[in-house]
């Protein structure tokens, strides 16, 4: 019996006006592991991700979070299969109106009605603590460094403890040091909560540390899977270059 | 573009009846867009009764209707200094702030992420702003009427020491509610614009930092544009209506 999976797409296609984004891309994430997405930018990593979590829908094929297929799901099924989904936007989408604490309590509040107050403190204080930032919960956005808000936006991806995680560039922006911290970060995400991750990066060292598992995009087409190994032996050139360049 | 910004105007007003309601949302928007205009809309009141109070004495003194000034100075802003100031000084306060944040809110994917916890991005930031501006500018625009009346006696009383309850007895002699009212409200129709324009634009922004300059700019211009000929068509549904405003 093959492992149950977490994300799979069916011969998805995307497309803006003329512009195809995805030319027909099937690919599955099993529970537990992590996919790291490659490729070139414009290659379709981000569309990817924002697929997974219903912000955009497919022109056809299927996009299926444990087993459900979100690409025809209505508001309130999707909104259950989000309850269990945490994501990490590039530049970390942390809502700059609100406290750092206030970020962290938004998903709490409009996710997971079951919780008091005094739990969603407890809660925004517990992940805050995960990610290092337990003292700036006051602080508001703008007064953080660009590693402490991708690492608040980790914790508000984190907060409801989903069981997949999808990250959109963890390291852009960052020196090594705090890229590497990310990743960090991550590993233990998969690690101690069994949580499932898809990353779309650039950094093909923080892919070959995190990943089981590299899927490489190009103009729109899956043109590599499998573990690091594997891709380094690929026939494919942009495959080869983009897995071992570091 | 105008069937766009229709459409975005008509879904906010009948988004802003279902529920959920986005009340804490709303509650910040009234403080943002009306308790923070009300220094401006003030000092503005102030300054524009003080002219106005300066030049209509300069004419009217040739006339020995000096008398008249308070009168003149509650006419003019009651019907429509008052109401098409403060829709214009708020189109560029709150216009360009709406269309900017929202665009920058846009740019910076927090509009995803709103949307990523299965949140109403659209009645979360529009619906909010749009009913805010529709409240708040008809309770500004009396704010404006009040300072400018204000503005107005300081000035009279530095030149004549008229007293405050002679001035108030001319000023409001023959203001009725029928010509303070409907022109009042007529600034619930310019929030509709000012929230709606501005909100479109940003909401619709997809071209990074230059979108959000951009957003803040055509808020700002078209709202104002869209205000100066709202009040024309306003103008005269009222005169239609109230027939002896127009007198």
């Amino acid at each position: 019996m093959s492992d149950p999976a977490a994300v799979e797409f069916e011969h998805v296609f995307k497309a803006f006006g003329n512009r195809k984004i995805l030319d027909n891309v099937s690919f599955k994430v099993n529970v537990g592991e992590a996919l790291c997405i490659l490729g070139r930018s414009g290659t379709g990593k981000s569309v990817t991700l924002k697929l997974m979590i219903g912000l955009l829908k497919p022109d056809s094929g299927r996009v299926c979070i444990d087993s459900a297929d979100i690409a025809h799901s209505n508001e309130e099924e999707l909104s259950r299969v989000r309850r269990h989904m945490g994501f990490l936007f590039q530049s970390a989408a942390l809502f700059d109106s609100f406290t750092l604490g206030d970020n962290l309590a938004l998903p709490l509040r409009r996710l997971d009605k079951s919780k008091s107050r005094s739990e969603i403190e407890r809660a925004v204080d517990e992940a805050l603590e995960r990610v290092g930032l337990d003292l700036d919960k006051a602080k508001m956005p703008s007064e953080l460094s660009g590693g402490m808000r991708k690492r608040a936006g980790l914790a508000r991806a984190l907060v409801l403890h989903p069981t997949l995680l999808l990250v959109d560039e963890p390291s852009s922006g960052l020196d090594r040091i705090t890229a590497s911290e990310i990743d960090d970060l991550l590993l233990k995400v998969k690690k101690k909560y069994g949580a499932t991750l898809v990353i779309v990066t650039h950094d093909v060292r923080g892919a070959r540390r995190v990943a089981d598992h590299i899927a490489v995009l190009d103009r729109g087409c899956l043109i590599g899977f499998g573990t690091a190994t594997e891709l380094e032996k690929s026939d494919h050139e942009i495959v080869r270059r983009l897995v071992t360049e570091s | 573009m105008v069937g766009e910004v229709s459409h975005f105007g008509l879904k906010g007003l009948v988004d802003a009846f279902r529920p959920p309601f986005e009340w804490e949302f709303f509650v910040i928007q009234i403080e943002e867009i009306g308790w923070q205009s009300l220094p401006l809309i003030f000092a503005a009141g102030l300054a524009l009764g003080i002219v106005l109070s300066m030049h209509t004495r300069g004419t009217l003194v040739q006339f020995g209707a000096e008398a008249m000034i308070p009168t003149l100075q509650s006419a003019s802003f009651f019907n429509e200094l008052g109401p098409l100031v403060t829709g214009l000084l708020v189109a560029g306060r709150v216009g360009a702030g709406i269309g900017a944040g929202i665009a920058n809110m846009r740019v910076t994917e927090q509009i995803d992420a709103i949307e990523s916890l299965s949140v109403d991005a659209f009645k979360m930031l529009v619906v909010t702003r749009i009913v805010a501006c529709i409240l708040i500018l008809p309770m500004l625009t009396l704010f404006m009427d009040f300072a400018s009346l204000a503005g107005g006696f300081f000035s009279e009383y530095l030149v004549s020491h008229i007293s405050l309850q002679l001035y108030l007895d001319r000023a409001f002699r023959t203001v009725e509610w029928a010509n303070f009212i409907p022109p009042t409200l007529k600034t619930s129709v310019f929030g509709f614009i000012i929230g709606t324009v501005s909100s479109f634009f940003g909401y619709t922004t997809n071209e990074g930092s230059e979108g959000v300059q951009r957003a803040a700019t055509n808020s700002v211009v078209l709202s104002s544009l869209l205000i100066i000929l709202a009040d024309v068509i306003l103008v005269k549904t009222i005169f239609f209506l109230f027939p002896r405003d127009a007198l």
